[in-house]
C-alpha cells in the first residue's frame, strides 16, 4: 500500500468541504490548521512515513474540525528548521508537531514568539508552557527484535546502524542485545554512528562493511529501508523494519518490523488543543498504548521463535516482563543495574552506557 | 527560416547583465509550466516561491540572514573564478572558518569582553584560508588539480565536524547528543534590529561585496586577478606571476568562506552541530555565477537565491509542492543562465535560405 501526500491531501480535501454543508458548531469557528515538520519525505517508507500516517490518522478520524495538515518535509536540524516553525506559526497553525530530536532549542526558541500556538517535540526532552514532548517506547520493540536475533544468528554477530548515541538511540541498542543474551549469551554487536537519520547510500555502505565482517543479523535507528535492502540483496538472516513494515524492500529480509503508530496520540493532541484543554507534558507511550507495534512475522521464522517474540511482546504489554530489569552488566562486564531493579524512565532518558555484548563504537 | 550564431567582436554589455535577468525570468516561466504539467498549481508555486518573500514583511530578516553567507562566500569565489582559479572547496573552508570560531569560542567559554567576537572572526578568516592553502600548495608546488583536492577535503572538513562534537568539543549537558554547548553570550552575534533575527552578519555581507567591488576594480590586486585568469600570457609577460595569483585567489575566497563560516556559528547556529554543514559553500558557486563574477551582482544574485530558499518552504506550507521544488528551480536558474552565456560572446543571426545556398 502506498499513501502519499498526494493522496492524503486528497483525502483532506474533501473532508475540508464538508463543514460547508455540516451545521456543527465549533469551538473555534474554524478547522484547526495543524503542521508537520519532518527531516525526511512522508516516501522513506519509515520514519517520516509514520508521522505522515500519523496526519492522515488525526484527519480522517477529526474530519471537518481539523484543516487538511501541513507537511513540510526535508527540514534541516538547525537554523532552517527555526524558519519553518515560524512560518507555519504565522501561517495560522496553532498545533505544531516537530519531529526530529534536533529541532528542540529551535522549538522552545519559536513558541516564545508564540505563546497562543501549541508545540509538540517528537523524542525530545525539552517542555515549557507551550512546547510538550512526546515519543514512543521503541525500545520495547527492539526487545522482541532481540529474541528473534538471539535464536535466528548463526555467528552469533549482529551490526546495528545508528545515527548519533543519543539515549533513544543507545537504549534500543541496549534492549535489543540484553534480550538476544537471555537467548545466545555470546551473542554480540558493534554499532556504527552514521551522523544522519536519512542518507539511504550512507546507511547501505554501512551494511555491506558489516556484513563483510561477518554479521548475519541487521539492525537500524535510521529513518529508511536501506539497510534491509542490502540484507536481502546479500542473503543474510535477515533484519527489522523500523518505524514501519518495510517487507515491501525485503520480503526474504524483514524477519519483523517495529510499526509506529503516532496517529492516536495525535488525535488527542489536537482534540484537547480544540477543545481548549491542552497542557504541556511529556508523553511515552509503547507497546501496550498500541503506539508501538510489531508488525507480522516472516514465514521463514520457526514457530518457536515466533512464539518466544510473541512471549516478550505480550510480557511487555501486561506488564509481567521489562528488559531493563536487572542484572545487567555494562560493556566492561561490571554490574550496573542488581537483580531485580527496574531502571526507571528517568534513567532510561538519560542512558549513555552500553550493555555487555555491545563493542562500543569508536 | 534558419538561425546562425555569429561571434561578436566584442563581449555584448548589454547581454552581460542582460541573461541573469533572463534566466531568473525563464525559470518563472518554464517552471510555472512544468510544475502546471505536473498537476500542481504551477503559477501558485512560481508566486510562492520568488514573490511571497518579498511582498510579505516577515520574511525580509529570513531574506537577509539567510542570502549572507552565500554573499560572503559568493563575493570570495567571485574573485577567484576571475583569475581562473577553480575553488570547488568553499563548503570545506567555510566548516573550517566555522570550526576554529568554535574552538575560540570554548576556549573563552565563560568569560566576556568585546574582543571575543573579533578574536573568532579572525581565527574564522584564518581558518578558511589555511584550510584553502592546502589545495593552493598542491596546486603550484605539484600541479595538481584544485578542483579535485578543494572539492575532496570538504568532505574531510565534514568528518572532522563529526569528529569534534562526538568526542572533545560534546556539550556536557547535551544527553549525548553530538553537539558543542551553547557559546556565551560573549561568543555570540549580535541582533542589530531588536525583534528580528538579523544579526551582524548581514551588514557585514553588504560591506564585503562593496570592498571587494572596489579593489577588484581599483587596485592593481584586483587587475592582476582580472588579467591572469583572462589572458595568462600576457600576464606573465606583464610580470604577473601565476603562482602568486593562485595563491592569493584562493586565500582569499577560502579566508571568507571562513569568515562566513565564523558569522553563522555565531549568529543563527550559536553552537557546533553535525547539521552545520549546510551546503552554503556549493550554493554559493550558483550565486557567484549568477552575480556574473562581480561583487556588486553578487549581492542581488545571494539575495535571489535565498528568496528561493524562503519561498520554497512557503510553497511547501501553504500549496503542498514537494521541497524538491526548490532545487529544480535553482538548478533551472542556473541552466538557463549558462546557456544564455552564449548571446554574451555570440550574437544570433537570422539566415535567409538563398545565402544558406550560397554559403
Amino acid at each position: 500500500m502506498t499513501i502519499n501526500r498526494r493522496t492524503i491531501l486528497k483525502a483532506g480535501a474533501a473532508a475540508a468541504a464538508l463543514p460547508l454543508l455540516g451545521s456543527r458548531a465549533f469551538a473555534q469557528g474554524e478547522p484547526l490548521k495543524v503542521g508537520f515538520m519532518l527531516i525526511g519525505t512522508p516516501n522513506d517508507n519509515g520514519w517520516n512515513f509514520g508521522h505522515a500516517q500519523g496526519a492522515k490518522f488525526m484527519k480522517d478520524t477529526l474530519g471537518e474540525l481539523v484543516a487538511e495538515p501541513t507537511i513540510v518535509e526535508n527540514v534541516p536540524e538547525g537554523p532552517d528548521c527555526e524558519r519553518v516553525l515560524r512560518e507555519l506559526a504565522q501561517s495560522g497553525h496553532k498545533l505544531i508537531f516537530a519531529t526530529s530530536f534536533g529541532y528542540g532549542d529551535y522549538v522552545i526558541k519559536v513558541a516564545q514568539q508564540f505563546p497562543d500556538v501549541k508545540f509538540e517535540h517528537a523524542t525530545g526532552y525539552q517542555r515549557s508552557d507551550n512546547v510538550a514532548t512526546y515519543n514512543a517506547r521503541f525500545h520495547e520493540g527492539r526487545a522482541v527484535c532481540g529474541t528473534i536475533a538471539g535464536h535466528l544468528s548463526k555467528t552469533g554477530k549482529a551490526g546495528y546502524i545508528g545515527s548519533f548515541p543519543i539515549p533513544e538511540v543507545v537504549m534500543g541498542i541496549n534492549s535489543f542485545v540484553l534480550a538476544a543474551r537471555k537467548i545466545n549469551p555470546a551473542f554480540e554487536i558493534t554499532p556504527v554512528y552514521i551522523s544522519t537519520w536519512n542518507d539511504p547510500a550512507k546507511e547501505a555502505d554501512a551494511a555491506r562493511a558489516m556484513i563483510d565482517q561477518g554479521i548475519d543479523i541487521i539492525a537500524q535507528h535510521t529513518d529508511g529501508p536501506a539497510a534491509l535492502q542490502v540484507a536481502e540483496e546479500r542473503g543474510i538472516v535477515g533484519g527489522f523494519g523500523q518505524g514501519a513494515d518495510m517487507s515491501a524492500f525485503a520480503p526474504k529480509a524483514q524477519l519483523t518490523s517495529i510499526i509506529d503508530h503516532w496517529g492516536p496520540t495525535y488525535v488527542q493532541s489536537a482534540q484537547a488543543v480544540i477543545d481548549g484543554n491542552w497542557a504541556s507534558a511529556d508523553r511515552w507511550p509503547g507497546l501496550k498504548e498500541g503506539e508501538v507495534q510489531i508488525g507480522p512475522y516472516n514465514e521463514s521464522i520457526p514457530a518457536d521463535v515466533v512464539a518466544a517474540a510473541e512471549a516478550v511482546k505480550n510480557g511487555q504489554i501486561d506488564g509481567s516482563f521489562n528488559i531493563f530489569t536487572g542484572p545487567i552488566n555494562d560493556h566492561t562486564g561490571a554490574e550496573k543495574v542488581p537483580a531485580g531493579v527496574t531502571l526507571t524512565d528517568a534513567e532510561l532518558l538519560s542512558m549513555d552506557w552500553y550493555v555487555e555484548g555491545v563493542n562500543p563504537p569508536a | 527560416m534558419q538561425f546562425r550564431l555569429e561571434k561578436r567582436l566584442e563581449p555584448s554589455r548589454l547581454m552581460l547583465y542582460a541573461t541573469p535577468i533572463a534566466a531568473v525570468l525563464l525559470t518563472m516561466v518554464i517552471g510555472a509550466v512544468i510544475f502546471s504539467l505536473i498537476g500542481y498549481d504551477g503559477i501558485g508555486a512560481v508566486r510562492e516561491i520568488f514573490f511571497t518573500p518579498l511582498t510579505n514583511a516577515f520574511k525580509w530578516q529570513d531574506l537577509g540572514v539567510k542570502a549572507a553567507p552565500l554573499i560572503i562566500i559568493g563575493v570570495g569565489l567571485s574573485i577567484a573564478y576571475r583569475a581562473n582559479v577553480w575553488n570547488i572547496g568553499a563548503e570545506g573552508q567555510y566548516v573550517m572558518g566555522g570550526l576554529a570560531a568554535t574552538w575560540v569560542a570554548l576556549s573563552t567559554y565563560g568569560m566576556s569582553g568585546w574582543w571575543i567576537l573579533p578574536l573568532m572572526m579572525l581565527a574564522g578568516v584564518i581558518g578558511g584560508a589555511a584550510y584553502a592553502a592546502i589545495p593552493a600548495l598542491l596546486k603550484t608546488r605539484l600541479g595538481v588539480n584544485e578542483i579535485l583536492t578543494s572539492l575532496m577535503l570538504t568532505y574531510a572538513s565534514v568528518q572532522l565536524v563529526y569528529y569534534l562534537v562526538r568526542a572533545p568539543w560534546k556539550d556536557p549537558m547535551g544527553m549525548g547528543f553530538p553537539q558543542t554547548r551553547i557559546f556565551s553570550e560573549a561568543a555570540r552575534l549580535p541582533t542589530i534590529i531588536p525583534g528580528t533575527i538579523v544579526h551582524m552578519g548581514v551588514p557585514i555581507a553588504v560591506a564585503v561585496a562593496l570592498i571587494a567591488w572596489f579593489v577588484m576594480s581599483r587596485s592593481v590586486f584586483g587587475y592582476q586577478m582580472k588579467v591572469v585568469g583572462a589572458a595568462p600570457h600576457a600576464a606573465r609577460y606583464g610580470g604577473f606571476s601565476e603562482n602568486k595569483t593562485i595563491w592569493l585567489a584562493m586565500l582569499v575566497s577560502g579566508g571568507l568562506a571562513g569568515m562566513a563560516g565564523m558569522l553563522e556559528v555565531a549568529g543563527p547556529f550559536q553552537r557546533m552541530v553535525p547539521g552545520f554543514p549546510t551546503n552554503y559553500g556549493f550554493t554559493a558557486i550558483i550565486v557567484a555565477f549568477l552575480g556574473r563574477l562581480n561583487p556588486l551582482g553578487v549581492i542581488f544574485a545571494g539575495i535571489v537565491m535565498a528568496i528561493t530558499f524562503v519561498g520554497g518552504e512557503v510553497a511547501q506550507t501553504s500549496i503542498g509542492l514537494s521541497s524538491s521544488a526548490t532545487g529544480v528551480f535553482q538548478a533551472m536558474m542556473l541552466f538557463f543562465l549558462l546557456a544564455g552565456d552564449i548571446l554574451v560572446r555570440y550574437r544570433i543571426k537570422r539566415v535567409a535560405p538563398a545565402a544558406e545556398a550560397r554559403a
